[in-house]
C-alpha cells in the first residue's frame, strides 16, 4: 500500500505533521512502512508558459519556444518533445539549475540555435515516468503561476510513503482508510466529505435502466450511469498513479484507480456506448445468484463475476461514450471461500475484494461524482440503481476494562479505552455498567472478540507505553526426553567437532533420480512432494550422504584437500516416516599437512577413520556390512553395532562414485541417533585382586572375522575373562588358507586371587571352544 | 688440602666427580686413610688431630656437594638443551572442527529459555492440515495462509511451515500451566537471496490460568532476550498481525551494523525486525479445547539470527556445508 502525503492531507489535515511523526506513527500503530521518499525538485526548475510555438528551421524534430519563465522574463527554449505543441504550462529549468550532480543547465545552440533553458519531463524532474514527453502542468496541482518553483507544488514535490499491510487490514487498503487509522493515533478529525452534485444530466437513471436480480444477492451494489467524451488524465492524477504504480494509457482505468485506492470502495466500468437510450431502449441490469457467485450482465450479455472477475469485453475504455460504473462490496470470508472452491479466475481488483473492500458505497459513489465534476467535467446521470442495504450489520462485542487490563497487563481506565475507541469510529454503549457494548464498524471486519478489541488499545497507546513486567511462574521440572535428546546431540556434536568436523546442515530435500541411482530407497511415489521447488529437490531425503558429498565436492572445487564434515538431521524412509541420524564424511588427507609428515600426509584409511568414529561414538562393533547402496565398497565397509543392535554403517566409498564426486579417498557413516543417547549405566564391583595378561595365537580359517570368534568366545560366559581384544593379525604364504590372529586375554577374580589352576581352566575352555567352532589351533 | 680442592672442583662431569668422591671419601679414600693414622697419634694429640681431621673433612664435604649441585644442574641443562624443539613450527598441528553458527545460534537461544525453566518440545516435520494451519487460526482459504508457501503431499500431509504446530501437540498432550520453547527445521516454498525451502525456528508458548498472563510480560521477556542476544541495543515493539495472536507484535532491534544510523542492512530505517510474537488468540485455544486460559507466544527465525550475530553476508552459504565459512568458527 503506497500513499503520498498531500493526497493523505485530502482526507486530514496533516499540514502540521512532520514526515518523521507520521513515520513513527504510522509504525506504531502497526501499519509498518517500508519505504519513505520525498521527491525533491532541484531549485531554478519553474513554471513557464509557452508563448509560442515553432519549428526549429534545421531540424524537424525541434520546435523553438518563446516560454515566460518570470513575470515579464521570456526565455528561447529548443525543446524536442513532441508534446510541447500541445502544452501551455510547462516546468522549465533555467540556467543554473542543477538536475543532478554532473548535469547543469546553461546557454547552448541547437543546431545553430539559441536555447536558454530546457523542458522537463517526469523523469528528468527524478519523478516516476508518466509516459512520454514533456510534462504538461494544469491546475489540478495548484494555481499555475509563472516563475514558480515547482518545488513548492507539494503536490509534485510529494512524500512517498509505502506501507506493508498485514493481512487483516483490508480497510488499510485506501487513502481513506490510512487517514481514518492515523486520525485516532494523532488525534486529528477527519476533514468531512460531503459532496452535493452541482452538475448532472436532467435525465434520471430510472428512466433508462433497470436493476433485476434473482436469488438471494449477498453483496452491494450501486451503480451510475454517465456520457462521456474526450475524457484526460488530469496531473493530479497522472502524478499519484505514477507514484503508486499504477498509471495506464486508459483514462477510465486511471479514473477507477485512482478512486479505487483514495475511498477503498471497489469501481468498476462497463461499456454500455451501444446502448441507445435516446430511444427508450432500457439497460437492463441483470444479478443472478449463480453457486453464490453473483453473475452480473447487462442486456443478457454475461460481464463479471461479482468481485470476481470482470469480462473483457465489457470493460469501458477511451472510446466508450457511456459507461455504467458499478461499486460493490462483498464479504471478504464469503467470496474467499467461494473462489477458492470452484477455483475461479480472478483479476486485480479480487485483491482488495477478498481482503475487505470500503462498505460505504454511497461515500464511493459521491467521491465519483466529486470527482467527475471536479476533474474531468463530465455529467451524469441524475440518480443511481441500488440493491443491497447500506447498513451493513455492525457486529457487537462486550468488553470491560477489567478484562482488557488483564489481557494487555496494565490498568487501562475505562474513559481511556472509550475514547480510543471513539476515535477509531467504534460505537460505545456507554453505560455505568463494568460490561458494557461496542459496536465494530462495517469495514473492520478483523475485529471479532476482546483480544482483537484489546489489540486496537494497544496500538493506539502505542506499545512503547506499556510498562513491561516480569511473569510469576511456577517452578516445576521441565526436563523432558526431548531435552535428554537435545543434551545427548549437543554432546554428540561437541565430540565430533572435538575430532575435527565441521557441523553441516544441508536440506532434508533430495533428488529422487539421485537417489534411486546410487541405490538408496525413495518415499513412495503416493506419498511424495506434489509440488518441489526444484527438480533436484524433488523429495524427501532418505540419506544425508548424498549432501554430505555433495558439499565435499564443493569444497573440493575450493581447492580444499581434505574435507571433513558432520550433520545431525532427519532422514525419511520410503513409508516416509521421520528419524534422525548423524552422518559423517571425511576425504582427502588424514591430517593436516606439516613438518611432522613432511607436508605429505597420508590419505584417510579405516583405521583412522574408526578411530576418529569411536572417539565420537564410543564403543562400538563391527561386521561385515548388509548395506547395498553404491556408495559402499564392498571389502572396506561395516555395519556399526552397539548394545547387539545394528545402528548404521560405515564405508570407504566406493572409487566410481568418488570419481562421480571429483573426491579421492573418502569414507562415510551413517548411524541412526536413537542409538547414540546415553543409556543408564548401573556401577558393577571392582576386583581387589591382581589380574592377569595371557596372549593367546591361533591359527584359523581366513574368513572368518573377528566378531565370530569374539562371539564364540563371549559365548562361554567365563566369570574370570574380564576383557579380552585382538592385537595381531598375520597372513602368509605359509599359512595357506589361514591366518595367525593372537588374542589379549585379561584374567581377574572378585573374589580371590587367582591361581595357576584356574587361569589355565579359563584359557583351555576358550581354546577348546575355538577348536571345535572354527578348527582353530594354538601356534 | 688445596690439591684435594682442586681435584673437587677440576672435576667436569658427573662421573669424573663420581671417580673423586671414591678417592676421597671412599673406604680406601685419602680420608680413610687419614682418619687411619688416628691410632697412630699419641694420646695428648689425638684430640686435635681429630679435631684438625673432622673440619677438614667438612670442609671438603661442603665444597664436593656445591661442586655435585653444579655438575647435575649443568648435566639436566644440557639434556634439556638437547631436546630442544622449534615449538613456533607446531601451532596447528591438528584441527577442531566447527560448530555451525546456525546450530550454535540456536543453542545460545535454547540455553537462555532453558535457565528460565522453559521445557524443550519437538513434533514431527510432516504434519497435517489440523496442526499446522487449522487449529492456529488459520482456516482453509484464509488469505493468511499466503504468507507461507506450503510445500503439500500427494495424501494432502505438509512439511510443517512453522514450529507452531508443536504448540499445538503440547497443549493437547499436556496440561496447563505450560512453558515451552520448539525449536527446529521449517520448510516454505521459497528459494532465492534471502530464503531458503528450509529454515530454523524458535517457537515459545506459556500458558496459564486466565489473567495470569499479559502483553506486559511478554514485552519483558523479549526484551530481556533480545538484550542477551545482542547486548547494548534499543528494543521496538511494533503492532503487528499474525492469525495465532492477538495483540500481535513484531519486534525490532536497533541496527547493529550502523547503531541505528540507517544503513544496508537495515534498509537505511535504522531498525532490523527480529521476531513476531502475541497473545495467544482465543480461537487456538479453542481448537485444544483449553478453557479459561490466557498465554503468550512468541517464534523467531535462527539463521536470521545467526546472519545478524556472525555478520554471515550470504543466507544459502549456510546449507552448502562450505568450509570457507565454517573453519571461521572453530
Amino acid at each position: 500500500m503506497i500513499i503520498t502525503r498531500t493526497w493523505l492531507n485530502n482526507f486530514l489535515d496533516i499540514t502540521e505533521v512532520s514526515d518523521d511523526t507520521l513515520y513513527k506513527t504510522l509504525n506504531a500503530i502497526g501499519l509498518e512502512v517500508d519505504n519513505i521518499k520525498t521527491y525533491n525538485i532541484p531549485a531554478k526548475i519553474v513554471v513557464g508558459k509557452v508563448l509560442s510555438c515553432e519549428k526549429h528551421p534545421d531540424a524537424d524534430k525541434l520546435n523553438v519556444c518563446q516560454i515566460e519563465i518570470a513575470e515579464g522574463i521570456t526565455r528561447q527554449i529548443v525543446c524536442g518533445a513532441a508534446n510541447i505543441v500541445e502544452a501551455e504550462y510547462v516546468a522549465v529549468a533555467t540556467i543554473g539549475a542543477k538536475l543532478s550532480e554532473d548535469f547543469e543547465i546553461k546557454h547552448a545552440k541547437l543546431r545553430g540555435v539559441e536555447s536558454n533553458g530546457m523542458v522537463c519531463s517526469a523523469s528528468e524532474l527524478g519523478l516516476p515516468p508518466m509516459g512520454d514527453g514533456i510534462m504538461i502542468l494544469d491546475e489540478t496541482i495548484g494555481e499555475l503561476i509563472v516563475g514558480k518553483e515547482i518545488n513548492e507544488y507539494k503536490k509534485i514535490a510529494d512524500t512517498v510513503i509505502e506501507i506493508e499491510l498485514t493481512a487483516n487490514r483490508g480497510d488499510c487498503l485506501s487513502i481513506n482508510g490510512v487517514a481514518r487509522d492515523l486520525s485516532a493515533a494523532l488525534n486529528i478529525p477527519m476533514k468531512a466529505f460531503d459532496y452535493e452534485s452541482q452538475n448532472q444530466e436532467k435525465i434520471g437513471l430510472a428512466r433508462v435502466a433497470k436493476l433485476k436480480t434473482e436469488g438471494e444477492i449477498n453483496a452491494s451494489l450501486e451503480y451510475v450511469m454517465a456520457n462521456l467524451s474526450e475524457l484526460k488524465t488530469s496531473l493530479l492524477f497522472t502524478l499519484r498513479l505514477a507514484f503508486i504504480d499504477k498509471l495506464t494509457q486508459n483514462p477510465i482505468s486511471n479514473l477507477l484507480q485512482y478512486l479505487t485506492h483514495a475511498t477503498g470502495v471497489i469501481l468498476r466500468a462497463y461499456d454500455v456506448s451501444n446502448i441507445d437510450v435516446d430511444n427508450e431502449e432500457k439497460l437492463v441490469i441483470n444479478i443472478k445468484n449463480v453457486n453464490e457467485v453473483m453473475h452480473i450482465s447487462i442486456n443478457d450479455k454475461l460481464c463479471a463475476h461479482l468481485g470476481i472477475h470482470q469480462e473483457e469485453s465489457s470493460l469501458a475504455n477511451e472510446s466508450s461514450t457511456k459507461v455504467l460504473f458499478q461499486a460493490s462490496y462483498v464479504n471478504p470470508e464469503q467470496i474467499v471461500n467461494v473462489v477458492s472452491e470452484q477455483k475461479l479466475e480472478t483479476d486485480e481488483l479480487y485483491y482488495n475484494t477478498s481482503r475487505g473492500s470500503e462498505p460505504s458505497l454511497c461515500f464511493g459513489i459521491s467521491y465519483l461524482t466529486y470527482l467527475f465534476e471536479t476533474y474531468y467535467h463530465s455529467k451524469l446521470f441524475d440518480g443511481s440503481l441500488s440493491i443491497g442495504s447500506e447498513e451493513i450489520e455492525e457486529n457487537l462485542i462486550t468488553i470491560s476494562a477489567e478484562e482488557i487490563s488483564k489481557i494487555i497487563g496494565n490498568d487501562i481506565p475505562k474513559i481511556e479505552i472509550i475514547n480510543i475507541l471513539k476515535a477509531l469510529n467504534f460505537k460505545v454503549q456507554t453505560s455505568t455498567e463494568e460490561r458494557f457494548g461496542v459496536s465494530i464498524p462495517a469495514y473492520r471486519h478483523d475485529i471479532q472478540n476482546i483480544q482483537d478489541i484489546s489489540e486496537e488499545i494497544v496500538r493506539i497507546i502505542g506499545i512503547d507505553n506499556i510498562e513491561a513486567k516480569a511473569l510469576k511462574f511456577v517452578e516445576k521440572n521441565r526436563n523432558n526426553n526431548t531435552m535428554k535428546r537435545y543434551i545427548a546431540k549437543k554432546s554428540l556434536r561437541s565430540r565430533a567437532v572435538s575430532a575435527g568436523f565441521d557441523e553441516s546442515i544441508s536440506f532434508a530435500f533430495a533428488d529422487k533420480n539421485l537417489l534411486q541411482k546410487y541405490g538408496f530407497k525413495v518415499l513412495n511415489d503416493k506419498l511424495d512432494i506434489i509440488n518441489p521447488i526444484t527438480t533436484d529437490l524433488n523429495t524427501l531425503r532418505t540419506t544425508v550422504l548424498i549432501n554430505l558429498l555433495q558439499a565435499a565436492k564443493r569444497n573440493v572445487s575450493y581447492s580444499k584437500k581434505s574435507t571433513a564434515l558432520f550433520e545431525i538431521g532427519t532422514v525419511f524412509n520410503e513409508y516416509r516416516e521421520e528419524k534422525e541420524v548423524l552422518s559423517l564424511i571425511f576425504t582427502g588427507q588424514k591430517e593436516s599437512e606439516n613438518v611432522s609428515n613432511a607436508g605429505k600426509p597420508m590419505p584417510i584409511n579405516f583405521e583412522t577413520f574408526v578411530k576418529k568414529l569411536s572417539s565420537i561414538i564410543g564403543n562400538f562393533e563391527l561386521k561385515t556390512s548388509f548395506e547395498s547402496n553404491a556408495l559402499i565398497h564392498p571389502y572396506q565397509s561395516a555395519d556399526i553395532i552397539i548394545n547387539n543392535k545394528i545402528c548404521g554403517y560405515l564405508s570407504k566409498v566406493h572409487p566410481t562414485v568418488c570419481e562421480n564426486f571429483d573426491l579421492k579417498e573418502t569414507f562415510v557413516a551413517e548411524i541412526d541417533f536413537e542409538a547414540l543417547i546415553p543409556q543408564h549405566i548401573n556401577a558393577s564391583n571392582i576386583s581387589k585382586f591382581q589380574g592377569v595378561f595371557k596372549d593367546l595365537s591361533f591359527v584359523i580359517d581366513k574368513e572368518i572375522p573377528y566378531l565370530k570368534v569374539a562371539l564364540s568366545i563371549e559365548s562361554l560366559k567365563l566369570p574370570l575373562l574380564k576383557k579380552f581384544y585382538a592385537v595381531d593379525v598375520y597372513e602368509d604364504e605359509t599359512l595357506g588358507k589361514e591366518k595367525s590372529l593372537s588374542l589379549r586375554l585379561f584374567i581377574q577374580s572378585l573374589e580371590e586371587t587367582l591361581n595357576e589352576e584356574d587361569i589355565e581352566n579359563t584359557v583351555t575352555l576358550i581354546i577348546n571352544k575355538l577348536e571345535t567352532e572354527y578348527g582353530a589351533t594354538l601356534r | 688440602m688445596e690439591t684435594l680442592k682442586k681435584q673437587i672442583n677440576d672435576a667436569n662431569s658427573l662421573t669424573e666427580l663420581e671417580k673423586v668422591r671414591i678417592d676421597l671419601f671412599g673406604k680406601k679414600g685419602t680420608l680413610s686413610k687419614e682418619f687411619a693414622k688416628l691410632k697412630d697419634v699419641p694420646g695428648p694429640e689425638k684430640k686435635a688431630f681429630a679435631e684438625g681431621l673432622n673440619k677438614n673433612k667438612a670442609i671438603l664435604q661442603t665444597e664436593f656437594d656445591a661442586r655435585y649441585e653444579k655438575l647435575k644442574k649443568e648435566e639436566i641443562e644440557n639434556l634439556l638443551k638437547a631436546e630442544a624443539i622449534d615449538v613456533s613450527l607446531y601451532g596447528n598441528l591438528d584441527e577442531k572442527g566447527a560448530y555451525h553458527p546456525v546450530m550454535a545460534t540456536m543453542d545460545k537461544i535454547i540455553d537462555y529459555f532453558v535457565a528460565l525453566n522453559f521445557a524443550i518440545e519437538d513434533g514431527p516435520k510432516i504434519e497435517d492440515d489440523f496442526h499446522n494451519f487449522e487449529a492456529l487460526n488459520l482456516p482453509k482459504n484464509h488469505p493468511a495462509r499466503d504468507m507461507q508457501d506450503t510445500f503439500f503431499f500427494k495424501d494432502g500431509a505438509v512439511l510443517r511451515t512453522h514450529t507452531s504446530p508443536v504448540q499445538i501437540r503440547t497443549m493437547l498432550s499436556q496440561k496447563p500451566p505450560i512453558r515451552m520453547i520448539a525449536p527446529g527445521a521449517v520448510f516454505r516454498k521459497d528459494y532465492d537471496i534471502t530464503h531458503t525451502p528450509m529454515f530454523h525456528q524458535v517457537e515459545g508458548l506459556v500458558v496459564d490460568a486466565k489473567g495470569e498472563i499479559s502483553f506486559a510480560n511478554l514485552k519483558a521477556i523479549m526484551s530481556d532476550f533480545l538484550h542477551y542476544m545482542f547486548g547494548e541495543v534499543e528494543v521496538r515493539f511494533r503492532p503487528s498481525f499474525f492469525p495465532f495472536t492477538e495483540p500481535s507484535s513484531e519486534v525490532d532491534i536497533s541496527c547493529i551494523f550502523c547503531e541505528g544510523e540507517g544503513c544496508r542492512v537495515c534498509s537505511h530505517t535504522g531498525w532490523l525486525e527480529v521476531l513476531g510474537c502475541g497473545i495467544v488468540d482465543s480461537n487456538v485455544f479453542d481448537a485444544v479445547e483449553y478453557k479459561d486460559v490466557s498465554g503468550y507466544a512468541f517464534g523467531l527465525g535462527v539463521e536470521r539470527f545467526a546472519m545478524l550475530l556472525h555478520k554471515v553476508p550470504d543466507l544459502r552459504m549456510l546449507f552448502e556445508g562450505d568450509t570457507r565459512l565454517l573453519e571461521q568458527f572453530r
